[in-house]
């Protein structure tokens, strides 16, 4: 039973991927619908993370002092003066760990 | 000059070396995944199959609590297909440049077209081409490998783990994600975008919407679109064309 919910989860995950790419759906895309989907991947980017940082277990927390919100609001600044991944996930990574251990 | 061998080489380091952060940032979730599948009395087989063919991340830990939970079939179906709703807009995001593809690169490409992988092909040039195309199969499916790895990691050392489901291992993913869009809000209306979709987020989520995710970020979207008509009709004085 296990393995039929398995298979049929399989079906929707890669038919949510795969479906829009394909040639004969009968899709087409005006000049209007691209630069409205031109933002798809900072605005779906954003409603991931940004609940992870300020929503734990169904309440609001945006206490600067609690380790999801200081070290995002490290990450944003890192990530908005050197542009770079490594630092940005490397340096609130470790505020996040650190306070984790230390409070 | 590079030989069309050595450039495809190239190409597949490129997406390795591009793909390797948001391969390192899911280890944690990879592993918390793969043992809570175990934790949650999966056969190894089943506990395998999920990251391997089902390849999801929050879609796939849910449907492992729904699954242990004996939740009913459409409910645990449903889920899944809410939580995996928005990569409906990668697809039409993408449509115009893979439609074209003969099936099998189509069909791969759509695989492991992921969150991480749609973050690294936003560029207007992204995956035109065939060198693109390749950067992109490799970026794509050294994630896929590297989800499936950390997974079974943790299905090996599912039985001696704690229950990590409370660590906030989830943060990793989080920071990924702002290093990801952050350099990209370089426009008044991808700052709108995002601004909207992330309050948008946190309220839906708060009241406990199932569509919370892709409702927040279609208005985002939208905000930023609009933002865009007026910003260009305000400088240029003409109308979209």
């Amino acid at each position: 039973m296990t393995l039929l919910t398995i298979v049929l989860l399989a079906v929707i995950t890669f038919t949510t991927r795969y479906l829009f790419l394909h040639p004969s759906l009968p899709v087409k895309l005006g000049p209007k619908m691209v630069s409205f989907l031109n933002f798809s991947a900072p605005a779906v980017l954003t409603a991931i993370w940004v609940p992870i940082i300020f929503v734990h277990e169904g309440e609001l927390n945006v206490n600067p002092l609690n380790p999801f919100v200081l070290s995002a609001t490290i990450a944003v600044i890192i990530s908005a003066k050197t542009k770079n991944i490594y630092w940005t996930v490397g340096v609130s990574l470790a505020v996040f760990v650190a306070m984790k251990f230390f409070l | 000059m590079l030989t069309k061998k050595q450039a495809t080489i190239k190409m597949i380091q490129k997406g390795i070396i591009d793909m390797l952060p948001l391969n390192l940032a899911v280890i944690p979730w990879g592993i918390l995944c793969g043992s809570l599948a175990i934790q949650r009395d999966f056969t190894v087989l089943e506990a395998l199959l999920m990251p391997m063919i089902v390849f999801a991340g929050a879609a796939q830990l849910v449907a492992t609590e729904l699954i242990a939970e004996n939740a009913p079939l459409l409910t645990i179906l449903f889920t899944v297909f809410i939580i995996s709703s928005r990569h409906f807009l990668y697809g039409l995001a993408l449509r115009q440049k893979l439609k074209v593809l003969p099936l099998k690169k189509r069909v791969a490409l759509g695989f492991v077209l992921t969150d991480e992988l749609f973050a690294l092909s936003t560029d207007k040039k992204s995956l035109k081409g065939k060198l693109r195309l390749t950067y992109g199969v490799s970026a794509g499916f050294s994630f896929y490998f590297s989800w499936l790895f950390f997974n079974i990691v943790g299905i090996v050392a599912g039985a001696y783990l704690p229950d990590l489901t409370t660590l906030g291992l989830d943060f990793a993913i989080a920071v990924t994600f702002i290093a990801l869009v952050i350099p990209t809000i370089t426009s008044l209306p991808v700052l709108v975008a995002v601004c909207v979709s992330g309050v948008l987020s946190v309220v839906l989520k708060l009241m406990g919407w199932e569509l919370d995710l892709v409702i927040a970020s279609l208005v985002g979207m939208y905000s930023g679109y609009l933002t865009l008509r007026f910003t260009n009709q305000n400088q240029l004085n003409e109308p979209e064309k």
